[in-house]
């Protein structure tokens, strides 16, 4: 665990003068400046049998002030560089936030989850290390953990929308595509201008929708139309009664609504896009017919201010949307009144600045400083504030008197302070304060109060290519103690070149398949094909080969399982190992044995049999996890030997059978007809004839028998003695010819007594049984009667017990082909042999002349 | 704010067959590169590409795997047919041999995939006419009799290569629409991706915009 610099425990920096990079300080490139690493935490991650290494990094960003976990893996360790850190994961610290430990683990591995928003937990494991003090990296990790939530909740347990996890998105997986166009977005945006229409205008419960007076000289006052219209009202109805009538309020606004959309331009067709209303304060935008379809995103919200700073009698109310691709906001606001409320004036606008959220899928997310372009208006309600005793500078008509009335303003004041709407700019102001007037009269207040004339009606903006064109007050307009102000703008607006766009669209796309095709994870292997030469019968091969990781991530792969065999490899091969992880610029020896023996030869020859051309051993699927398959060819030339061969096979062969090619041997064994050489193989009488002269060596040499057991060492000796129908010696012992025999007689596909091992087995005499002998193939037939013989023979010499050869040649002889025997299968195979191996009358013995005298001759 | 939009609304699922050396290699890299991959070497297991198109206004990733034509990689490739879309099956007329194997290729096609799947025969290096072996008219009734579609095209020159791809798709997305390819179906080779756009193009969401706006 590493823990950031600004941390008070900080390791001792002073020693490390190394200029070696830490990993905090690799991880905390990945960041961008605001943003502070504070933890690392070494922990790693389990997929099926492999771990991945990983850390688990606390950041906080200063600007979004929230802390998250972010979750990288290594491409690469030791760490060389920034490049090597993968995220997958990022879990912002908010109310769903979760950290678990199941406390099952062990004292060397232990397991927690983390789990934030609705995703799935994603469980990581660790090393318990405990440091000096005692304590061990994990509680750390989890105490800091807390210390952050401390810090941004302080206590009570925050609404979701006020923690800001907007930085975060940078490191989320979001459509490649998506980013690819926000980066080119140069090349397909355009600048429109549009003008927009801002005013504001206390009515003072003047209901002046009821008269016939025109609000022309107000809202129809520009030169060019507008596009926009943003009219924000305050005390559209004041009294208490009233104010909590809705229905009548209600009624108010739509009447309100209609008055003005008859009092607009002349010649252009407008709409009302929007309307909202807190109590007496309303907003109502009101767009241009052809503009409505390029409006998309359109919310609403208010915040309540007032009595207790909650009832609505002041606040604000917004809306926002969006116009072709630029984010826009307009508020009105009715923020405290009286000369000496500059503080709550104040408070008002951060409340409203500071809780006003727009809905963006399905949460109040956005917040009025997330637009492009912001408009706020309304009855702000600062003063003038001349000092105590100084003289109203003569009549209040001319731009000079405005200018030094300004200068004790309390909002442009509180604006150069900084106490409020910051980052807003506002027009320069050329007209007469805005109140307070006697009704009907372009009279200033003459009443009891006196009240001091002042600027409370403001249009006030934020953003970029804003212009404004007009700012003026209408004193022609009165109905209200307010007159009504109006601000024009001419804004650029954001907007899309539908033709540009698709052609950088099709560029992107293509960039993205691109990089999608090129950076697929692959491997290279320096042989697809893996050559075994020759392999012999009971001879194990082995071949390594390499794969190597030469693209720039880490690549996961393994041995596809195939259909057949239902593996990733014939039974005769053996791979090793069969998946693995390569990170970059690694490589890994895989070992393939090839081992034609018992388990498998007959397979091979089958699978040999059945391929027109020649055999390949196996192909082999090394799969690159979401990248590419490739094709091993698993090939070598089998050196035929009678081991595994059907007796027929045996019996067509003219020569030993190690002289003949594969090839050769692959047309005696698809040849079906009867035609055949010697009446029983030669390798088997060769055998037969062997044990028969060891007479008297021969005492439990058919003790047991299992063809899954590794054969003895000197078989292959007797392997290549039997394929080379040598004239040596037997180079191995009794005991190696009696499992050289059994071999013989177990491993070819069909069991010897085939195809009438059920008939056989159903027999109830040695005389049902001979006829379907008589049915065999004649060198089936042969073998069996002459191996019966030869049994009989050893039997009635004591030097084998009758009981124990019926097993064990009872299961060879008659082996069944089907998955499930019956139980009593094995004692029917042993009571069958019984009946051919007792002693009975020599002369019912075929021939009758003895195994010595048994001719091979055709 | 958690789920990422996806790039497309579809993926289709295409695997290229036929004879080794027919160009299905070039074919792919003309297809998503644009470009003539000169000697390409032979393909040894199983490559893929992908491209996102457009049809109908959908975005569709095709997801193309691109098979190794030789022959003792036949039983190995046939694993790769299942859950194909689109399957484009590749001839040389160049070499008549790689056209006579097609009724090979094709029964394998019909076998391993499921009967929506869209076939689509190409007879590739169609910009080597002077040494042609098989004529467009004999392949055209190879194709008609077996209801194939088909385009003679060359990876060469990338005449016909797009919309050899392209016409795919807009079959196998028109079976979508006419309900003759059950997209739940595992083996459809259709996946289909609900976008979720948090920044919708103007146009498309103009209607749905209005009646927010009313709220």
């Amino acid at each position: 665990m590493e823990r950031g610099s600004s941390y008070p425990n900080a390791a001792d920096t002073s020693a490390a003068a190394v200029p070696e990079e830490t990993t905090l300080s690799i991880v905390q490139q990945r960041f961008k400046a605001d943003e502070t690493v504070h933890l690392i935490f070494e922990a790693y991650q389990i997929k099926g049998r492999e771990h991945f290494e990983g850390l688990l990094t606390l950041v906080s960003s200063s600007s979004g002030g929230t802390y998250a976990i972010i979750s990288f893996s290594l491409l690469r360790t030791p760490l060389t560089g920034s490049n090597d850190l993968k995220i997958n994961k990022v879990f912002p610290i908010n109310t769903s936030f979760k950290l678990t430990t199941d406390n099952k683990g062990s004292k060397t591995e232990q397991q927690f989850e983390l789990c934030t928003d609705d995703d799935r937990p994603s469980q990581y494991c660790y090393h318990p290390i405990r440091t000096e003090l005692g304590s061990d990296e994990f509680n750390e990790f989890c105490a800091e953990i807390d210390s952050c939530k401390r810090t941004m909740w302080d206590g009570g347990s925050p609404s979701e929308a006020v923690l800001n996890f907007r930085w975060l998105d940078d490191y989320r997986e979001i459509g490649e595509v998506k980013q690819e166009l926000k980066k080119r977005e140069s090349e397909y945006i355009v600048y429109k201008d549009i003008v927009i229409y801002c005013a504001t205008w206390n009515v003072n419960n003047r209901p002046c929708w009821d008269n016939k007076n025109t609000l022309r000289p107000w809202l129809a006052c520009g030169e060019k139309a507008p596009d926009i219209y943003a009219i924000g009202l305050q005390e559209l109805e004041t009294t208490a009664k009233a104010m909590l009538n809705g229905n009548q309020m209600q009624m108010y606004a739509t009447q309100w609504v209609r008055k003005i959309l008859e009092n607009l331009h002349n010649g252009v067709e407008y709409e009302e896009l929007q309307s909202v209303r807190l109590y007496g304060i309303m907003l109502i935008i009101i767009v241009r017919k052809q503009l409505r379809q390029h409006i998309v995103r359109c919310r609403v919200n208010s915040v309540a201010r007032g009595v207790f700073k909650t009832l609505g009698n002041k606040g604000g109310v917004a809306v926002s949307f969006q116009l072709n691709e630029a984010n826009i906001c307009f508020v009105n606001s009715h923020l405290a009144a009286h000369m000496g409320n500059v503080a709550e004036r104040n408070d008002d606008y951060k409340a409203i600045d500071m809780s006003m959220r727009f809905e963006e899928n399905g949460l109040q997310l956005r917040t009025i400083n997330d637009h492009d372009h912001i408009f706020w208006l309304g009855d702000l309600n600062y003063r003038i504030q001349e000092p105590i005793g100084q003289q109203r500078p003569g009549p209040m008509s001319d731009a000079q008197t405005f200018e030094l009335m300004l200068q004790f303003d309390q909002l442009r004041m509180e604006m150069s302070y900084d106490r409020c709407f910051k980052g807003y700019t506002e027009g320069e102001i050329k007209f007469a304060p805005t109140y307070k007037y006697d009704v009907g009269t372009d009279t200033y207040d003459t009443g009891e109060k006196q009240r001091a004339p002042a600027y409370c009606d403001r249009v006030l903006w934020k953003g970029k290519r804003i212009e404004q064109l007009e700012y003026n007050g209408v004193m022609e307009i009165r109905e209200s103690d307010h007159k009504p102000v109006y601000a024009i703008f001419r804004v650029k607006i954001k907007t899309r070149d539908d033709y540009k766009y698709k052609m950088v669209l099709s560029e992107v796309l293509k960039a993205v398949d691109k990089r999608e095709n090129d950076s697929q994870p692959q491997i290279i292997t320096d042989r697809p094909i893996i050559e075994f030469g020759l392999v012999r019968f009971n001879e194990p091969v082995i071949r390594d080969f390499n794969v190597y990781n030469d693209c720039s991530q880490q690549v996961d792969f393994k041995f596809k399982v195939k259909d057949l065999p239902n593996d990733i490899c014939e039974k005769w091969l053996h791979v090793d190992p069969r998946s693995d992880s390569l990170m970059i610029d690694s490589a890994r020896s895989i070992r393939v044995r090839m081992l034609a023996d018992a388990n498998s030869v007959t397979g091979l020859l089958k699978k040999i049999c059945s391929t027109s051309d020649r055999c390949d051993f196996d192909i082999l699927i090394l799969h690159v996890r979401s990248g590419r398959d490739i094709f091993i060819t698993v090939t070598g030339e089998y050196q035929p030997s009678c081991f595994g061969l059907s007796m027929e096979t045996m019996c067509r062969t003219e020569r030993p059978i190690g002289e003949y090619t594969l090839t050769e041997i692959k047309e005696l064994m698809l040849d079906v007809t009867p035609m055949y050489r010697v009446p029983m193989p030669r390798e088997y009488f060769l055998l037969i004839d062997y044990l028969h002269k060891q007479s008297g060596q021969l005492k439990g040499i058919f003790q047991s028998y299992d063809r899954c057991q590794p054969l003895s060492s000197q078989f292959n000796a007797v392997r290549d003695w039997l394929d080379t129908w040598s004239d040596d010696k037997f180079p191995g012992t009794p005991q190696t010819a009696a499992e050289a025999l059994l071999l013989l007689l177990d491993l070819p596909e069909q069991a010897l007594l085939e195809p009438f091992v059920d008939d056989l087995l159903a027999t109830r005499s040695k005389a049902d049984a001979e006829r379907y002998i008589d049915l065999l193939s004649e060198p089936k037939r042969n073998v069996f009667k002459h191996l019966c013989l030869f049994l009989c023979e050893g039997i009635e010499r004591g030097d084998y017990d009758a009981n124990n050869i019926a097993t064990i040649f009872g299961r060879v002889l008659l082996r069944s082909s089907k998955c499930n025997v019956t139980i009593d299968y094995h004692s029917r195979c042993s009571e069958f042999m019984q009946r051919f191996i007792r002693i009975e009358n020599p002369d019912t013995v075929v021939g009758g002349n003895g195994l010595s005298s048994a001719s091979l001759q055709t | 704010m958690t789920a990422a939009p996806y790039n497309y609304n579809y993926i289709f699922k295409y695997i290229i067959i036929g004879d080794m050396g027919v160009g299905k290699s070039c074919l792919l890299h003309q297809f998503t590169e644009k470009k003539f991959m000169a000697n390409c070497p032979h393909t040894i297991g199983v490559e893929f590409g992908t491209r996102i198109i457009e049809v109908d206004d959908k975005k569709i990733k095709l997801q193309i795997w691109d098979t190794a034509g030789q022959e003792r990689f036949r039983a190995v490739t046939r694993s790769y047919y299942r859950g194909a879309a689109g399957a484009l099956m590749v001839y040389d007329i160049t070499r008549r041999s790689t056209y006579n194997h097609l009724s090979s290729w094709l029964t394998d096609t019909r076998n391993l995939t499921n009967p929506s799947t869209v076939i689509f025969l190409i007879g590739n290096k169609s910009d080597l006419e002077s040494t042609r072996e098989v004529t467009y008219e004999e392949a055209k009734e190879f194709a008609d009799e077996n209801g194939l579609m088909f385009l003679e095209a060359s990876a060469m020159t990338g005449q016909n290569v797009e919309e050899a791809f392209l016409e795919t798709a807009r079959k196998i997305y028109q079976n979508i629409q006419e309900g003759r390819l059950d997209l739940n179906a595992s083996e459809s080779g259709v996946q289909h991706r609900p976008s979720q756009p948090s920044r919708p193009s103007l146009s498309s969401e103009a209607t749905h915009a209005k009646d927010q706006c009313s709220c």
